[in-house]
């Protein structure tokens, strides 16, 4: 696999600064302007002690400490959170297709997404998963909490088989507080387990979005010449084919498929968006918040 | 089915490529780590089978273009069985339709310039070493119908072949093609062309039967010839045609007054009111007339002419010209003679007036001379003996009258049954001299001269009791011409001799007695007319002499037993012409003939018996011919009379060139280009390049189409 870049490059994080406002507007709008939001109330409560600079605010020192180490420090308190967001990231060995993967895209996507969300004080957890759930970040807000995620996501390696539906439905059994789900996958699986593992999530109040990552060959099927088909999650899955024969019926099948999922996602009230990694994340991700702040 | 480059066909092979590429190319595939195996593997698993259809459909198209590509480049020829004749030689016969009809076209162009070229076309297809003969089927080209292998001069005849023929005669050209293939064509390869108007007097059903023949002929040959009917089509025209020429006698005298009829007819378009008839005399333009015209009803034109100087006179009834100048103008040859010799052979010559046997006829013959007149008497008599007479008396005369001759010798009958199976003129008048056994054995048996057996004599000239008169009718006939009605009526004839005519003359009773009695019977022998006569003319058995009736009787009589023209001066298409000069032309001498297109052919002068004559056979070109004999004689005319069957241009039906094709076992081919096409197919096959081609184009299309369904677009 090739050398990942750092997940928020300064260039990616200056366009998302100025996606901030529209994701604050839409996670705002989502948290208290609906009635959707998962929380009802907020508390304050500390989190840290960090040392002085000067600039602080002199009533956040605390005295207390300064008595016993005989050193300032400001306290520093949980910020007012509204949102705990969980990032279901798919790393199951079909996201390792293309250059740049469909795995690195989405881990990008993940990244802004985390940045965005603890920029408002939101809490983001992350979920990486493939067969089953790899590793598991419960939400925080904490600023440095950022770190803490996208190390996690750098280190994500693609590997292993899907199974989504299965994913999603302990997903639903682990995060109990209700909150934001965003599933970052292919959704290259058995849709009716998909599908019934969206509809588990909506069922105890999660609010659910689906990001499908694709690559454009697997939209396009655009092969040439003989070429046998191995499977990424598979060992010793392969298909030797002309893929002219059968471009047509692969794209009507992909069609059909993409059709059935993103019906089954509106039945279940399920937000779904499909990012293809030929274009730049940050668009994709853009998109994906102005069309939520649409239906909100 | 053969190829024309075949070591291309080694490229069908090519055919291997698309499948060993395949082959090849499943062998050396590429790798690719995929991530929706998933939708590969629901395809192949509802759709293989369709899939591997397709996939063999594709392969099998594939693998058609290059081995329909070399197909192509190899040039494929369908040949069926006539691939065998490739380019050998062939035998060819054309048939060329010159007649007159052809003068009419299409477009400014005659049919015959069209007819031209369609044969110099197929002379063009033959192969080298081929032979050809072309035949004119109205009149001949001499220099094309001898078989050759020099086509280009057999070209050359046909372009120059001139119309003005008359009606083309398709069964005797087919007869003479018929005879080429049979024994002077050497080739297996025969081919017999037949380039026509295909009029419909010409080809009409009712000639098949004619044709028949010749086609069977063709068609019983060891190898019998390809028959190829190339029509060429000519717009439908209005036709005005003068037909024959009829005169009232084809010998007349100085100052006789001619009666000359011709027949006009329209054939096609619209009643014509008046159309003009012009009477023209040797060439100079006399007399005209006006008649009404309608579509295919006949008018008959009538002039008269009498003529002041002897000769040989040509008469012409012309029209305005029109579309088919041929039968604008028809003609006629006429002899004008200023004495017509007449032999009087006397059984009872008698000095005393009116008391020879022959008195009464010389007077009526020559009533100016017997009335020293100061006109001159068309008819010259002399008077012999039936004791004197020999043959050299016969020599002069155009008539010759037995009057109450009793037997003549030998010589002298052989010598007068010459002379009427030449032409001559015969009247005999038996009387009492007459010995019914001689004339039976010698005029009768012998000779074969007589009309009827002399059956015994009724009455006694002397007695005046039981004499009987003619019957009051006798029938139109030139010699009764000069007899008005109730002519005859005082005539009493007290005796006569019965004439025991045989039942198939009974058409030549010209003149019956009241009692029924055959009393004039005329017979033709050879060329000439014999009139026997019931009794003598003297007024020894009756008052026919005393008769107003007697002298035009007579005159008519003996002008119609000698006016016969022989040889004919008209005469028929392909008839032959033949003439009698004097008899101190010398033998060997050259007379020039003047054709109607002018051109000039030398006669030599032969004896003939006693004559001398020139003769001339190429009379296929209707119109007039002028001979001028030998030693500065006056010139002599005929006229070749021009079918009337030609005038009319009707083409054939389409149901009646279908009975025609049928009939013939003919191939019916519209143009020269056809012929040529047809002909290449037929030696070289039908080159299926250009189907092989578009064959190609249209796998390719093929391809595209199932690659495109199949495979969709790439982006």
């Amino acid at each position: 696999m090739a050398e990942r870049l750092p997940l928020l490059a300064p260039e990616d994080l200056r366009r998302l600064a100025s996606l901030q406002v529209l994701a604050r507007s839409v996670v705002e709008g989502f948290c208290s302007g609906l009635h959707r939001s998962p929380h009802k109330g907020f508390s304050v409560e500390f989190r840290e002690h960090r040392a002085y600079v000067p600039g602080d605010e002199i009533r956040r020192l605390d005295w207390k400490l300064y008595a016993r180490r005989d050193r300032f420090y400001v306290r520093e308190f949980e910020e007012e959170t509204n949102v705990r967001a969980t990032l279901l990231l798919d790393a199951s060995g079909s996201m390792a297709y293309g250059e740049p993967s469909k795995l690195d895209y989405a881990a990008r996507l993940a990244a802004g997404l985390a940045w965005l969300l603890l920029q408002q004080s939101d809490a983001v957890g992350l979920l990486v998963f493939d067969t089953a759930p790899r590793r598991y970040i419960p939400p925080r807000a904490r600023p440095g909490h950022l770190r803490v995620l996208t190390d996690a996501l750098e280190r994500t390696r693609a590997g292993g088989e899907t199974d989504l539906g299965r994913v999603l439905h302990d997903t639903a059994a682990r995060v109990h507080r209700r909150g934001l789900l965003i599933v970052l996958s292919d959704c290259l699986g058995p849709l009716p387990e998909l599908l019934a593992a969206l509809a588990h999530l909506r069922f105890v109040h999660h609010d659910v979005s689906v990001i499908q990552v694709l690559h454009p060959d697997e939209l396009e099927f655009p092969f040439r010449g003989w070429t046998r088909f191995e499977s990424l999650e598979r060992a010793g899955h392969d298909r030797l084919l002309d893929p002219a024969a059968l471009r047509e019926a692969y794209r009507r099948r992909v069609a059909e498929f993409q059709r059935d999922l993103r019906r089954g996602c509106h039945r279940h009230r399920v937000d779904w968006a499909l990012m293809t990694t030929d274009r730049p994340w940050s668009d994709s991700l853009s998109r994906f918040l102005a069309a939520r702040r649409r239906r909100a | 089915m053969t190829f024309l480059n075949p070591a291309l066909l080694a490229g069908v092979a090519a055919a291997a490529i698309p499948v060993i590429l395949h082959l090849l190319n499943r062998r050396r595939f590429r790798v690719v780590r995929w991530s929706a195996m998933m939708f590969l593997d629901d395809i192949l698993r509802t759709q293989r089978r369709r899939i591997r259809i397709e996939q063999w459909l594709l392969l099998a198209i594939r693998a058609s273009i290059p081995a329909l590509l070399a197909l192509a480049m190899a040039r494929p020829v369908l040949t069926g069985a006539a691939g065998r004749i490739q380019r050998a030689p062939t035998s060819a016969v054309i048939l060329l339709d010159n007649s007159a009809s052809m003068e009419v076209g299409e477009a400014g162009r005659s049919a015959l310039a069209a007819a031209r070229e369609a044969a110099a076309a197929v002379l063009d297809e033959l192969p080298r070493g081929s032979e050809a003969a072309v035949i004119g089927m109205a009149g001949p080209l001499p220099a094309a119908e001898e078989p050759s292998v020099d086509l280009a001069q057999v070209r050359q005849v046909v372009l120059d072949a001139e119309g003005g023929w008359g009606a083309a005669r398709p069964a005797a050209a087919l007869q003479r093609a018929a005879a080429l293939f049979e024994q002077r064509m050497h080739h297996a390869d025969r081919l017999l062309v037949i380039v026509t108007d295909l009029q419909r007097s010409t080809w009409s059903p009712e000639r098949a039967e004619e044709r028949r023949r010749a086609w069977s002929r063709l068609a019983a040959q060891p190898v019998p010839p390809r028959v190829v009917l190339m029509p060429i089509r000519a717009a439908p025209v209005e036709n005005v045609a003068v037909g024959p020429v009829e005169l009232s006698r084809a010998m007349a005298g100085v100052g006789q007054t001619l009666r000359i009829r011709a027949t006009m007819r329209l054939y096609g378009g619209r009643a014509r009111p008046s159309v003009r008839a012009y009477l023209r005399v040797n060439g100079v333009e006399l007399k005209h007339a006006t008649v009404r015209l309608e579509p295919g009803a006949a008018e008959v034109v009538q002039f008269s002419h009498a003529f002041d100087r002897a000769g040989s006179h040509v008469i012409e009834v012309a029209t305005d010209p029109d579309a088919l100048r041929a039968d604008n103008a028809a003609a006629a040859s006429v002899i004008i003679v200023d004495r017509l010799p007449v032999r009087l052979i006397s059984g009872d010559p008698n000095p005393l007036p009116l008391r020879s046997e022959t008195a009464f006829l010389e007077l009526a013959l020559q009533p100016w001379m017997a009335g020293a007149g100061r006109a001159a008497d068309l008819i010259r008599v002399s008077t012999v003996p039936e004791s004197r007479a020999e043959p050299a008396h016969l020599r002069d005369a155009r008539a010759i009258v037995l009057a109450n001759v009793r037997q003549l010798p030998t010589a002298a009958v052989e010598a007068l049954a010459e002379f009427v199976r030449e032409g001559g003129g015969l009247l005999i008048a038996p009387g009492d001299r007459a010995s019914p056994s001689w004339y039976a054995a010698t005029l009768d048996e012998a000779a074969g001269l007589l009309p009827a057996r002399l059956a015994g004599i009724v009455g006694r000239p002397d007695e005046e009791a039981g004499a009987v008169g003619f019957e009051p009718r006798w029938p139109a006939h030139p010699a009764l011409a000069g007899l008005r009605a109730g002519a005859l009526d005082g005539v009493r004839l007290r005796a006569y001799h019965r004439l025991d005519v045989p039942p198939e003359r009974a058409d030549g009773i010209l003149m019956r007695l009241e009692n029924g009695e055959p009393w004039m019977v005329e017979r033709r022998v050879g060329e000439g007319r014999v009139v026997l006569l019931g009794g003598p003319l003297d007024a020894d058995w009756g008052n026919l002499p005393f008769q107003p009736a007697y002298v035009p009787l007579m005159q008519e009589l003996i002008v119609h037993l000698g006016s016969v023209v022989h040889p004919p001066r008209n005469i028929e298409p392909g008839e032959r012409m033949a003439a009698r000069l004097d008899d101190d032309t010398p033998e060997g001498e050259r007379a020039t003939l003047t054709l109607p297109d002018g051109s000039v052919r030398e006669l030599v002068v032969a004896r003939r018996g006693m004559h001398r004559m020139v003769e001339f056979g190429e009379t296929d070109r209707p119109g007039i011919y002028w001979l001028k004999p030998p030693g500065g004689a006056d010139p002599i005319a005929w006229v070749v009379r021009r079918p009337p069957q030609e005038s009319d241009l009707t083409p054939l039906s389409d149901s009646e060139i279908a009975a025609l094709v049928a009939e013939a076992s003919a191939t019916i081919i519209e143009s020269p280009e056809a012929f040529r096409r047809i002909e290449r197919e037929r030696r070289e096959g039908r080159e299926l390049w250009r189907a092989t081609w578009w064959g190609v184009l249209g796998l390719l299309a093929l391809e595209l189409v199932v690659q495109r369904r199949l495979g969709g677009r790439v982006p």
